[in-house]
């Protein structure tokens, strides 16, 4: 049985890759992707829980996340497309009308 | 602690995998390798699914992220396809210390939570054995009696192999206990639907559906009758 402080130490890995590449990246879809590797991380600590609990719950929960994961990722996408059609560019810097 | 066993060796291969996988999706800098980098990190996750027991939602994972949500990115990629490179690059990263900064001050982050949390883990979490049978005193006694008759019978005859006895039991407490978020998420996944056609609409499309602000309207005409007739 492997011990559950691996996969935790794993997903906190893949939720920190997440987190820096949400920071360090600048084109907005790739930001998006980032945060479907956050979600996924959570997911992963989610379902160990579960199993080592031996209680199905956390499944119950992962499988909401991943639904506002899909609605999350619909919207989004949508988003992307209308500032695409407005300004040409994705860089979310260049993003900035709401800026002071 | 080095483990033995085919459970620790898949465990390995599927945490590594995932692991490189996820850097290379943060480090690429064409948005379509990272897709495919998030595409098998996402594999990779769905694998360590199934050797936590979870098959249903390794299930879910690759037909929801894999078939579904990687399919729109790439499909959104392939639609805005200018601009898919980051500008500059690796070099540029320098010239940014607010974000370097505060990467480096998560990954610190990360690294003192891992210690802390590895010593607590070790002392509080004891694995719990998940035979099949491990949960019998917490059900009831009629589903005991039910589990105890099925355990008696060959698997063909349950109807239900021992892979998919998760599946069984996820679907049960999900109509059991989950049915109020059950049908918020379909309402929400409804209201996402609706959304991102009413988002994602041209203004050609909009103006067809006597959907603009007259001002708008104006302005478009006005483009018409000088720039493209």
């Amino acid at each position: 049985m492997i011990p559950l402080s691996w996969y935790l130490t794993l997903s906190a890995v893949l939720f920190t890759l997440g987190v820096v590449g949400v920071i360090t990246k600048r084109n907005a879809i790739s930001m998006f992707m980032c945060i479907e590797l956050m979600l996924n991380a959570v997911n992963l600590t989610f379902v160990s829980f579960s199993s080592y609990f031996g209680d199905v719950t956390g499944q119950l929960f992962v499988f909401i996340v991943m639904t506002v994961a899909a609605a999350e990722a619909a919207v989004g996408l949508g988003i992307i497309i209308a500032i695409f059609r407005n300004r040409e560019t994705l860089d979310v810097d260049d993003a900035s009308i709401l800026k002071l | 602690m080095i483990l033995s066993g085919w459970e620790s060796f898949f465990f390995w291969v599927f945490a590594f995998s995932a692991v490189i996988a996820a850097l290379l999706t943060v480090m690429a800098s064409n948005a379509v390798h990272s897709a495919l980098f998030l595409i098998s990190t996402l594999v990779s996750v769905a694998a360590l699914f199934v050797l936590l027991g979870a098959e249903f939602i390794a299930g879910v994972q690759v037909l929801v992220y894999v078939g579904g949500v990687m399919v729109l990115f790439l499909f959104v990629i392939m639609l805005v396809n200018v601009g898919t490179e980051e500008r500059g690059g690796g070099e540029e990263l320098y010239n940014r210390p607010a974000q370097v900064g505060a990467s480096l001050f998560f990954c610190v982050l990360l690294f003192v939570g891992l210690i802390s949390a590895v010593n607590l883990s070790s002392a509080h979490f004891r694995a719990q054995p998940t035979t099949p049978g491990q949960s019998i005193e917490q059900m009831s006694a009629e589903q005991a009696l039910v589990r105890e008759t099925e355990q008696g019978m060959v698997a063909s005859a349950t109807g239900t192999s021992k892979i998919s006895s998760d599946t069984e039991r996820v679907g049960a407490s999900l109509y059991r206990y989950g049915g109020l978020p059950f049908e918020i998420a379909s309402v929400l996944l409804l209201v996402a639907i609706v959304g991102s056609v009413l988002l994602a609409r041209t203004a050609k499309q909009e103006a067809a559906a006597d959907d603009l602000a007259p001002e708008t309207r104006a302005e478009l005409s006005g483009d018409e009758a000088l720039g493209i007739k």
